[in-house]
């Protein structure tokens, strides 16, 4: 299973980082691994050389906080995997989309939603939104919010 | 006109919009082609027409109230998408489904694909100029419209899976109509197989024509029935099973070429597929409850995060969901099939002809207003 082998090759690569494990398969994923800003080009590496799709990119924002959630799954039952990153509001992560080249498309999407600028990625122009949009709207400071907590509200 | 061309050493190119209003591009599509004569040199597709914003109204509503929205993401799917939500929802709240329940989901699902695969089956050949199979696979579509309107009341837009079952029971007339359905169809996948999957004009303009390769389709995350045409039977119903799909005999079509033409045989195979599993599902439909008592009106699930994901008839599709404790999410992001398979194409369109590239776009199978959310 391919999904093991990156598993050792993750925590080969990040043995600080902590690796958690679902077994209840509630969240969907096998285990997600917290990585780094300046990590996630390796993992991306690791995860491309070991066969595996980027299913998705997104962002959570917080009160203290961004944080990227990578989703990698391969073509094998049960398989999906996520990468996640705490990325300040100020910061700028390195984008990945020349190692996955679909990431393009999911970084400008995210860049559209939340404003957060990939470093290597050309290609920032809104993608869903209109191309003289100047706001972010999935951030909780735009619009009609249900609530704007930390971190660790949820998870703790 | 002159602004339209450039001329760079001995090439003239030339910049085509191609839609957003096209009828070829099924949904409001923009694609900016630079020619060189009849070839594309360049495609780059401009998106986001249809944006509503469903993931921010996903974040300020409850659970329940974004039921309604989750049909209207991809139209053609909408039963599915319906069933994703609920999926997820029940997964995060704990909440357990009886059997009852999980087959009516499944038949209706996959009555909702199959509907879904005719309407793209029809509407691909009229793109590619025939007329008639339009009609005929339009006559089949309406009978899976008449079925899931006696269940659900509308004949697009289903919101029908509510948090714990469904919102109205099957009855005898329902099983008689899919019944009469599934022996119609029996006839009429021998008229398609004559009259289109072996028509030598249609094989013409398909057959090696926008080949995705495997790689190609790894990078772009391309899903569905467009990765099974490269050789991979990844399908979601198989690799996580959810509801009962375990349980059910059927095939994963898949083709080995990645072409248009491999894209249809595995779109087509699949309805027949789909066909099996609801006469299994039918065969079997247990007799009890459709509805978990004691479902509060209020959802409030624990603190946490759930990715659920099915397989809706583009591909895979998810939800990602991250709760706070209160009623409604406080993150809520839809993994669409459709944006991978719509993103590979800015390496699939560049050196073919243009008239390939409507049968490349049909063959897809993009839903813009899924991509767009």
């Amino acid at each position: 299973m391919k999904i093991n082998d990156i598993e050792a090759r993750m925590h080969s690569k990040f043995p600080e980082s902590p690796l958690n494990r679902d077994d209840t398969g509630g969240t969907g994923v096998q285990w997600s691994i917290a990585v780094p800003i300046s990590g996630i080009r390796d993992a991306a590496t690791e995860f491309d050389a070991a066969g595996f799709f980027l299913e998705s990119i997104t962002a959570l924002d917080f009160e203290d906080t961004f944080e990227l959630v990578y989703h990698f799954n391969c073509y094998e039952p049960g398989s999906r995997a996520s990468v996640r990153m705490l990325c300040g509001h100020d910061e700028v992560p390195p984008s990945i989309c020349d190692i996955f080249r679909g990431a393009v498309w999911l970084e400008r999407e995210v860049h559209d939603f939340f404003g957060i600028k990939f470093s290597g990625n050309a290609d920032m122009r809104p993608l869903l939104l209109p191309e003289d949009a100047d706001y972010h709207p999935l951030r909780k400071t735009f619009g009609k919010v249900g609530a704007y907590h930390k971190r660790e509200v949820i998870y703790g | 006109m002159d602004e339209l061309e450039k001329i760079e050493g001995n090439e003239r190119v030339y910049s085509l919009n191609l839609g957003p209003q096209h009828p070829s591009t099924h949904g409001v599509l923009r694609i900016l082609l630079d020619l060189d004569g009849e070839y594309i040199v360049k495609a780059d597709p401009v998106i986001g027409y249809g944006h509503r914003g469903h993931e921010k109204m996903g974040e300020n509503r409850q659970y329940k109230q974004f039921l309604p929205n989750t049909s209207r993401m991809d139209y053609l799917s909408g039963m599915l998408y319906n069933h994703g939500f609920v999926l997820a929802v029940e997964k995060l709240a704990g909440i357990k489904v009886p059997e009852r329940a999980k087959y009516i989901r499944v038949i209706a699902s996959e009555l909702n694909r199959i509907s879904s695969h005719l309407l793209w089956f029809g509407t691909y050949l009229l793109d590619l100029g025939g007329i008639t199979p339009f009609l005929y696979a339009f006559d089949d579509r309406e009978q899976i419209l008449d079925i899931l309107d006696a269940i659900s009341g509308s004949r697009l837009t289903y919101s029908y899976c509510r948090f714990g079952g469904v919102s109205r029971d099957v009855d005898m007339k329902f099983i008689e109509m899919t019944r009469a359905f599934l022996k119609r169809m029996e006839a009429r996948w021998v008229d398609y197989e004559d009259l289109v999957t072996k028509n030598v004009i249609f094989i013409h303009r398909t057959r090696d024509v926008g080949v995705i390769s495997l790689e190609l389709a790894r990078q772009y995350g391309v899903t569905g029935p467009n990765l099974r045409a490269c050789g991979v039977a990844f399908d979601v119903r198989r690799s996580e099973p959810y509801e009962v799909y375990d349980r059910f005999d059927f095939e994963i079509p898949t083709g080995s070429k990645g072409d248009a033409l491999d894209r249809y045989v595995v779109r087509f195979r699949e309805m027949q597929q789909s066909c099996r599993i609801i006469d299994q599902a039918l065969e079997h439909l247990p007799e009890g409850e459709i509805m978990t008592p004691k479902v509060p009106q209020k959802l409030s699930p624990p603190k946490g995060e759930v990715y659920t994901a099915f397989e809706s008839a583009r591909g895979l599709t998810a939800y990602y969901l991250v709760s706070d404790g209160s009623p409604g999410p406080y993150r809520c992001h839809i993994r669409v099939p459709s944006f991978g398979n719509l993103n590979v194409l800015n390496d699939v369109l560049p050196g073919t002809l243009v008239a390939d590239a409507i049968a490349i776009l049909g063959s897809v199978d993009l839903v813009i207003p899924e991509i767009d959310r």
